[in-house]
């Protein structure tokens, strides 16, 4: 039983320090404390051991941080530049769809009247509307391509 | 105390305002001064993470590159320190995976064969030995030595970080009875060691 009263405070001495204690548990762990020494030592210990944890500091390289900081001022100016590239190719993207859009009707009304005028077939004058819609994107697409290939052998040194 | 309490998080608040708005602008200076402000910090969570001081600074780099990548991501309602260990965390464990790949259970283990986070020789006397300075910097750093990471992990983030115990659990992805549960063994892990070394 008596063991159990010392296993109790000591498992208080934990809590105080890892979660708090509530004010009854503290009263009834400083009033034990005061009476029994080797709690007291055990509390002791235990402040002893979170001092040294505390007052132990890393030895650091200034270096580091100068390093650190510059790599980080280079990955923020490829960012920032990275972010002006994808907007003006997003603003292009949607300038581009707008207009096809708009231009749709009189593309297909421009195609429909040449095959009247020199009398083509409907499915090849068709074919060629789609192919004005298809091939610009289909070269930007594989300008693209042909340019990331291009810039990952250059950036893979190894 | 509640007007004190109003200004404090309101200033603390306007302050995670304007580092979540300097991370989206990707703004050179204030990552400086972030770096500058939570070397100590992140180093010493790294390095006790870790036990080894060269993976800490790789590490330490790598995490401050990624800020800034995932600046977008940050909300002014979460405390940055919670959210740049989460991230270096994070960095350590994917840095564990591909060099030893297993699974996240099996990383987040406290104990057993696979022991967690165990980037270096810990056993060696130099992860922690060259590490540390202070007046029981030797005697600290041999205690450390022999704890698991996963102790030491929220030992620091209890006793150097201050965190709020709800706070570490959130940075270490772990159930608050995992977190209390070690702390409690490391600390009793901390003090028997202590104990002998000075005995």
């Amino acid at each position: 039983m008596r063991d159990d009263i010392h296993e109790r405070a000591l498992q208080l001495v934990d809590k105080r320090q890892v979660e708090g204690l509530s004010a009854e548990e503290h009263n009834g762990l400083e009033a034990h404390l005061e009476s029994c020494a080797q709690c007291q030592k055990g509390a002791l210990e235990t402040e002893r051991a979170l001092r040294a944890l505390r007052s132990a500091v890393p030895r650091f390289d200034v270096t580091l941080v100068l390093t650190t900081q510059m790599r980080a001022r280079i990955r923020a100016c490829e960012l920032i530049e990275n972010a002006a590239r994808m907007r003006a190719l997003w603003i292009s993207c949607t300038l581009s769809w707008v207009l096809g859009v708009v231009s749709a009707p009189l593309l297909w009304w421009g195609f429909e009247w040449i095959g009247h005028r020199w009398a083509i077939s409907r499915a090849v004058w068709m074919t060629g509307f789609a192919l004005s819609w298809v091939a610009p994107a289909v070269v930007a697409a594989a300008v693209i391509a042909w340019r990331q290939a291009r810039g990952s052998s250059v950036t893979e040194p190894r | 105390m509640g007007l004190a309490t109003c200004w404090f998080m309101s200033t603390v608040e306007r302050e995670a305002g304007e580092v979540a708005r300097g991370l989206r602008r990707r703004d050179p200076s204030l990552i400086d001064d972030l770096i500058q402000q939570y070397q100590y910090r992140l180093f010493r969570y790294l390095l006790m993470l870790t036990g080894s001081r060269e993976e800490a600074e790789d590490l330490f780099q790598e995490t401050w590159i990624r800020v800034l990548e995932k600046g977008h991501q940050y909300q002014q309602r979460w405390k940055f320190e919670t959210w740049l260990f989460t991230i270096a965390r994070h960095l350590a464990i994917d840095f564990i995976r591909r060099r030893q790949p297993q699974s996240l259970d099996a990383l987040l283990q406290p104990t057993g064969a696979n022991r967690p986070l165990e980037l270096a020789d810990t056993t060696s006397s130099s992860a922690f030995d060259q590490a540390f300075q202070g007046e029981e910097a030797a005697s600290v750093a041999t205690a450390l030595r022999h704890l698991p990471p996963s102790y030491r992990e929220v030992l620091t983030l209890r006793f150097h970080e201050d965190m709020e115990l709800e706070e570490i659990a959130r940075v270490v992805d772990s159930p608050l009875s995992t977190v209390k549960s070690r702390l409690y063994r490391g600390l009793a892990m901390l003090r028997e060691w202590l104990k002998d070394i000075s005995a």
